[in-house]
């Protein structure tokens, strides 16, 4: 009796537990949301607080006709969809050829691929600066799609490989004794098995890009060739009215990235604990 | 029969074969699709990480204006920043800042996962939901938490005096130095805590049941099965998740930049920041090099350690 006491108190709590994370995660993003929706005498006058009344789309509007987003929003997708299919095609192969594959150098090369993973950006955010600018890069969205592969690929590679190790050899060798190719075999038995793992490596390259701030902060200086994080941060003014349709860039900045998780997020969290730490 | 003409080829195709046999036992069996494979990442390695950081260095050693050829100065950026006041701040705030967030990190990821191993209903809903800050963009949480921790019209101070009646009137949280490094430390915690649970859930799932079974019938209680059976299974994933977030935690740039930018009076000037500020604020390229290179000895050292017990954890 005792002990079922305890159990149900002990379940109570960690329900309860999970709760007070659920609301400290979320509410970010609800008064994200609400603020957005809110009009501007109702932000000044904290009337209401946690309810937009009436709910407006005046900051959707200002945002979307006043301010260079839209242009913004196209500058991100642009970036994020051309480096994460450099960086998964790139990222796929080599991390086939790395786990599988019997070559001179093969474990320098692993190692260099993790290694330039943990490499953090802010030691190589000025030299790769002056490197895209001599390659004639500077403030271009081709800077960017240039520099994003640089931690993306490795991040993709490395998760890949673990995808990619977990794949039982004999299946290759069952078809290379059927007479495919190496490559064949590769095509045809393995991309196929590994497509979960290479759609969430994708996933993950496409959120890094979509997120990233220092270089497109420093490698751009053309307000029209901003890309949304460092769009956004530009309209910090201070002022009551900047908030509402910054909040409301918010919301339009982090939907696609919550849409495809939600969408997809079996992939997502198996993928980043099977091949980035697996233990 | 053959004739030599015909041959020939024979002889050049055998020849060419063992060339290749010779070939394979060198580059090793699979080198030409293995080298084909991995040509472009060594070629964007190089280019895009292993010039631009020796270039770095060389960097750090110079007297470096923006749009003026560097000039060799030796160690002297290194030498002047040991003694810079500013520097020496950013340094211990780093240090702050690292250790703080990831230690809090630590703590609730643990818990989370240990929530998540229970008897609990919706488990995927819950780990799925929690995960959310850490795919959601950081700038835009950081945009948020600016929102949110806003002196006048602030959600956290409404909260606080209006709500709840706990305090008097409103605080500055980020315009205050004996508050504004707790402050950006929280957001750092709210983003990344997730990382934290779902490694550790998943290292927990990977403990056979039976350990815990014997744990039981050799009487180990809730709490010893806990530090005898749980935390020995997640021990190595443990040291890579903290490594890797010290790592990372270290260098973080945008939180910082967004919500105080090292305010105020520099009582959260991070390294990552200061490097930027120097950089592009006041255009000193090499001094700025020195400041994010001033860390690599030890950096250097974290990164060795944490790659080998990856490799480790990837092959097991």
């Amino acid at each position: 009796m005792n002990h079922g006491l305890g159990a149900r108190l002990g379940h109570a709590a960690s329900y309860g537990f999970l709760l007070v994370l659920l609301v400290v995660v979320l509410f970010p993003f609800y008064w994200m949301t609400v603020t957005a929706l809110k009009s501007e005498e109702q932000m000044r006058s904290l009337a209401s607080m946690f309810w937009p009344d009436p709910v407006v789309l005046d900051n959707f509007r200002h945002l979307l006709a006043q301010t260079d987003f839209v242009a913004w929003f196209k500058n991100s997708v642009l970036v994020a969809v051309a480096s994460t299919f450099l960086a998964t095609a790139i990222g796929t192969i080599g991390a086939y050829s790395l786990a599988r594959l019997r070559f001179l150098g093969r474990a320098f090369m692993s190692s260099a691929v993790l290694i330039t993973y943990l490499v953090p950006p802010s030691i190589l955010f000025i030299p790769l600066y002056a490197q895209i600018r001599n390659l004639g890069l500077a403030d271009s969205l081709a800077g960017l799609i240039a520099a994003y592969p640089s931690f993306t690929v490795p991040f993709v590679t490395w998760l890949l490989m673990g995808y990619f190790e977990s794949i039982p050899e004999e299946l290759e060798e069952a078809a290379m004794i059927d007479g495919a190719t190496r490559f064949g075999a590769f095509a045809r038995v393995v991309l196929p098995l590994a497509a979960p793992g290479v759609l969430a490596a994708g996933l993950y390259a496409f959120t890094q890009a979509w997120n990233e701030f220092l270089y497109a902060l420093v490698f751009i200086t053309n307000v029209k060739l901003r890309t949304l994080p460092v769009g956004l941060s530009s309209f910090i003014t201070g002022d009551v009215y900047g908030w509402g349709f910054l909040m409301a860039g918010a919301v339009l900045t982090t939907l696609p990235v919550i849409a495809a998780y939600i969408y997809l997020q079996k992939y997502m969290v198996e993928g980043l604990t099977a091949g980035s730490v697996k233990g | 029969m053959a004739t030599p003409a015909a041959r020939l080829p024979v002889r050049a195709a055998l020849d060419r074969r063992e060339a290749g046999v010779a070939l394979r036992r060198v580059l090793g069996h699979d080198y030409r699709l293995g080298f084909l494979f991995v040509a472009p990442i060594i070629l964007l390695v190089l280019a895009l990480v292993a010039y631009p950081f020796g270039y770095a260095i060389y960097l750090s050693l110079t007297r470096k204006y923006v749009g003026v050829p560097p000039v060799w100065v030796g160690f002297d950026n290194y030498v002047k920043l040991t003694w810079d006041g500013f520097f020496q701040r950013a340094v211990v705030n780093s240090f702050i800042f690292t250790f703080g967030s990831v230690s809090v990190k630590l703590l609730l990821g643990m818990a989370m996962a240990l929530v998540l191993t229970s008897q609990i209903r919706f488990r995927s809903f819950w780990t799925g939901v929690l995960l959310i800050p850490w795919v959601a963009p950081t700038v835009v949480s950081a945009l948020n938490f600016l929102w949110i921790y806003d002196y006048s019209l602030g959600v956290l101070n409404y909260l606080l005096v209006r709500v709840f009646g706990l305090l008097p009137q409103g605080v500055g949280w980020l315009s205050e130095p004996g508050t504004a490094m707790a402050s950006v430390i929280a957001v750092n915690i709210w983003r990344g805590f997730p990382f934290f649970g779902i490694s550790f859930l998943a290292a927990m799932k990977a403990i056979p049941a039976e350990l815990y079974e014997a744990a039981a019938v050799d009487g180990a209680g809730p709490v010893q099965r806990f530090w005898r059976v749980t935390l020995p299974g997640v021990k190595n994933i443990t040291i890579i998740v903290v490594l890797l977030s010290t790592i990372w935690t270290f260098n973080d740039f945008q939180i910082v930049y967004i919500l105080t930018k090292g305010g105020p009076g520099g009582a959260t000037q991070v390294l990552p920041v200061l490097t930027y500020e120097i950089a592009f604020g006041a255009q000193r390229l090499g001094e700025a090099i020195a400041v994010a290179l001033y860390m690599l000895p030890p950096l250097a050292v974290v990164i060795i350690v944490l790659a080998r017990y990856m490799r480790r954890g990837q092959k097991a």
